[in-house]
């Protein structure tokens, strides 16, 4: 039987200990529907680093200003949009961290995981929002 | 996130039961500070209970490599999850690491 769609939207402040406030929350709905535990873990980490980015890039850390995800599940995909209140970043300078020169950085990696584990990535054109698609399917 | 150390006929195991996130990088890095103090120059980090690395987790992992590696210590990684051991393989990481199945392997091959 098919279960119901839900969609929902949490905002928190740019504060790294928020983020498991979402993460929990979507983590739950994805257990529920019994989805792959290795999906789970895919989703788990884009949405993290998408928040974590929009914490530190979008919004400096600034705690007044705040960090919206919405998110929804049916039972093909999970669509998960991450927004901060920032000026908008280029996602497109990003150095690709994978390469010779660059795998030692400390850094560079978050946005790269996002676009190797979900399957649809789509920015705003101001830079401050994301939407991370995720196609599921149960075990 | 708790790390437990053991000596092995001259070599570190560090047995790490948590996640190695943005949440515990800071205290990863300062455990592994000591080991690095003390000039210790066979290391296992033995990542069984590690069921969850994000990209910050990578990064204290690729910093410990580093200094580590200033002072000529070889460090080894066993027991990575299915889902963790991807993310080595898709940042590349895989390369620079030295990674294996399981423990014993470590401590035979130094």
């Amino acid at each position: 039987m098919a279960q119901q769609d839900i969609k929902e939207s949490i905002s928190i402040t740019s504060d790294i200990k928020e983020i498991r406030k979402v993460s929990s929350r979507i983590v739950g709905l994805l257990m529920e529907r019994m989805v792959d535990k290795a999906l789970i873990f895919d989703i788990r980490l884009a949405v993290e680093e998408a928040i974590i980015n929009a914490i530190e890039h979008g919004n400096k850390r600034n705690k007044r200003l705040k960090v919206k995800v919405s998110f929804g599940i049916d039972n093909e995909r999970m669509e998960i949009t991450v927004e901060d209140s920032g000026s908008g970043f280029d996602h497109k300078g990003i150095p690709d961290p994978t390469e010779d020169k660059n795998v030692l950085r400390s850094h560079g990696r978050g946005i790269y995981l996002i676009h190797r584990l979900m399957d649809r990535i789509e920015y705003n054109d101001k830079g401050n929002r994301i939407k991370l698609t995720k196609y599921i399917k149960k075990q | 996130m708790q790390i437990k150390i053991s000596e092995n006929n001259g070599i570190s195991v560090c047995k790490v039961d948590g996640e190695i996130d943005i949440n515990t990088a800071v205290e990863v890095k300062k455990i592994f500070d000591n080991l690095i103090k003390e000039k210790k120059e066979k290391i296992v980090i033995n990542m069984e209970k590690v069921d969850y690395v994000d990209s910050s987790g990578l990064a204290t992992l690729v910093e410990l490599l580093k200094n580590f590696r200033k002072y000529g210590a070889r460090l080894k990684l066993v027991s990575l999850s299915n889902k963790v051991k991807s993310l080595f393989e898709i940042t590349k990481l895989e390369k620079l690491f030295d990674i294996l199945d399981k423990e014993e392997e470590a401590l035979n091959t130094f």
